[in-house]
């Protein structure tokens, strides 16, 4: 379940979603993957307010799907109502993916490091596995493909923010610096929203970056949650900023009704 | 000659120790009725390719048929982790092959096109590459005349591909209805040999009739095999969704040996015929016609 932030109107699942939504530019064209609650109704809350061009595909199938309501899988055929295409094949996707036409994708990982890399393959040795978690799946591949890359995280804590991932399913920043220019790959992770705060990325060593605190978390308290040194920034660092009334009301009552969202908390 | 049989006799046309590529993507169109039937037959040393699998693997490693997995991604998504997948890898019962979405599909699509290799961006400054150093299968070249760098996937051969489909007649024209076959036609363009499951036979004036509609020509398909609600749990879309109560009733049993092995000789390999097994898990049939 979800906390309530304190002095704001919302729970950490709307902050989260409505911080998501905010990030979305008009000319965004997103897909999602599998258990992207956040991301999810993060795009269509942004295209239901300030950025009505956005595409969504759903499920990277269902192009401006519109649907009811949210089920259990972000994968699944039940996300895909009021769709205007559904790419019969994953030629097409990865055409539009490799191509950089679609521009957006969001992804999490069981770990994550400084520079937005995440692991989803295993914690622990890989020859001997603590847990065997499910794969990278798309990550690896989209990564290294997609020019504005999100991370989210409903988990801040040492274990999914780690010095050292035990795997690296999916590419960030890769090695920092100019890694991705090096290697011919576009853009890189933008911003990484969390249950205590919003990362950014300093430019030139694209290590994660304190962008914002959550109302009530202090600096200290991310840079204790969290398994590798944050950069802060210069001066003050802001407050996430409140969700309006309306963007509240569209994700509560049209975006997500059911709450589908609480998935991930 | 018609290539309609049973679900019993498609799957005993599968020899241990093949590779066997499952279609569907994760909660879609997984072709539930032929896996349930492999693991009724129990068939041993199977080598499985599922790029975004989960309750398919799953039956097929607990039933004690897989040497090996080739794979992107296994899970149940929002509903956790693939049990018996994560303790038979975690356990070393089950090898495991790593790939991801896209390096696996580059691999089948070499394998289709016969050529050497697919080049893609996928899997670019990963650890996944570094895994398949040894063997070759994907590597990171760079490309003289440009100095690109990409991953090289080479031939991935499939001995049977299984899918499942709404349609197909007898001589093997076989139509996903709407015509979305993720995942799907990448295993059938490079399988020796294709398994169709389907949702219903109908006749070939159905094809002949509609013909832009037809996914896979007669020639791709060996075998169909009748399985109304054939991808349950799972979903075939737009017919029925997924089942998500099958999944939570089937990883809360996973909790306890026991529980399991009980849960899945009654509901899952027990039942004799796939309407047996509807029947067990109160599936009404009929809802896809």
């Amino acid at each position: 379940m979800s906390t309530p932030v304190p002095g704001y109107d919302c729970t950490m699942d709307e902050l989260m979603v409505v911080t998501f939504s905010r990030a979305m530019a008009n000319d965004t064209r997103a897909f999602n993957g599998a258990v992207s609650f956040i991301p999810v109704c993060g795009y269509l809350l942004a295209r239901r307010t300030h950025a009505p061009e956005l595409v969504w595909a759903a499920s990277s199938i269902a192009v401006d799907a519109d649907p009811d309501e949210i089920g259990d899988s972000t994968l699944s055929d039940s996300l895909w109502g009021g769709a205007s295409m559904l790419s019969n094949s994953p030629f097409d996707f990865w055409s539009y993916a490799q191509g950089a036409r679609y521009n957006t994708f969001a992804f999490r990982g069981a770990q994550m490091d400084a520079y937005g890399n995440v692991n989803n393959t295993v914690i622990g040795p890989y020859d001997a596995p603590k847990v065997r978690l499910p794969g990278g799946g798309g990550m690896a591949d989209l990564g290294a493909m997609i020019p504005r890359i999100y991370l989210w995280s409903s988990t801040h804590d040492p274990r999914t923010f780690v010095d050292q991932l035990h795997f690296r399913s999916g590419i960030g920043w890769g090695d920092g610096g100019d890694h991705r220019e090096r290697m011919g790959m576009p853009g890189g992770p933008q911003l990484c929203i969390t249950n205590l705060c919003v990362f950014d990325f300093e430019p030139s060593s694209k290590r994660m970056r304190l962008a914002s605190l959550h109302p009530g978390v202090t600096a200290g308290q991310v840079q204790e949650a969290t398994g590798f040194d944050v950069i802060m920034p210069n001066g003050d660092i802001p407050t996430t900023a409140e969700p309006t009334a309306e963007e509240l009301h569209i994700l509560r009552t049209e975006v997500d009704p059911t709450s589908a969202r609480l998935r991930e908390f | 000659m018609s290539k309609v049989t049973t679900l019993q006799e498609a799957a005993a046309s599968i020899p241990d120790g093949s590779t066997v590529a499952i279609g569907g993507l994760s909660m879609n169109s997984a072709p539930m009725a032929l896996v349930r039937e492999l693991v009724r037959q129990q068939k041993k040393d199977l080598d499985l390719v599922a790029i975004v699998s989960g309750m398919a693997v799953d039956w097929l490693v607990v039933g004690g048929c897989v040497r090996r997995v080739l794979a992107g991604l296994v899970s149940f998504e929002g509903l956790g982790l693939a049990p018996n997948f994560r303790a038979a890898v975690q356990s070393g019962q089950v090898a495991i092959e790593e790939y991801s979405e896209h390096l696996l599909i580059c691999r089948l699509q070499a394998q289709s096109y016969n050529l050497p290799f697919m080049p893609t961006k996928a899997g670019l400054g990963t650890d996944v590459l570094g895994l398949h150093a040894e063997s070759g299968a994907v590597r990171e070249e760079k490309d003289g005349p440009t100095g690109e760098h990409y991953v090289a996937c080479t031939r991935l051969p499939v001995d049977v591909a299984l899918v499942h489909a709404h349609e197909a007649d007898d001589r093997g024209n076989t139509r996903v209805n709407p015509k979305l076959v993720w995942m799907d036609n990448e295993i059938v363009n490079a399988a020796t040999r294709t398994v169709a499951s389907v949702e219903r036979v109908v006749d070939n004036a159905a094809f002949t009739a509609e013909p832009e509609r037809t996914t896979y020509p007669r020639f791709m398909i060996d075998t169909v095999a009748p399985a109304p609600m054939g991808a349950y749990p799972c979903s075939c879309f737009p017919d029925y969704g997924h089942d998500s109560g099958f999944f939570m009733e089937y990883s809360q049993a996973a909790r306890d040996r026991e529980t399991f092995t009980q849960f899945f000789q009654e509901r899952v390999v027990g039942p004799e015929t796939w309407e047996d097994f509807l029947a067990v898990n109160s599936v009404a049939t009929g809802a896809s016609a």
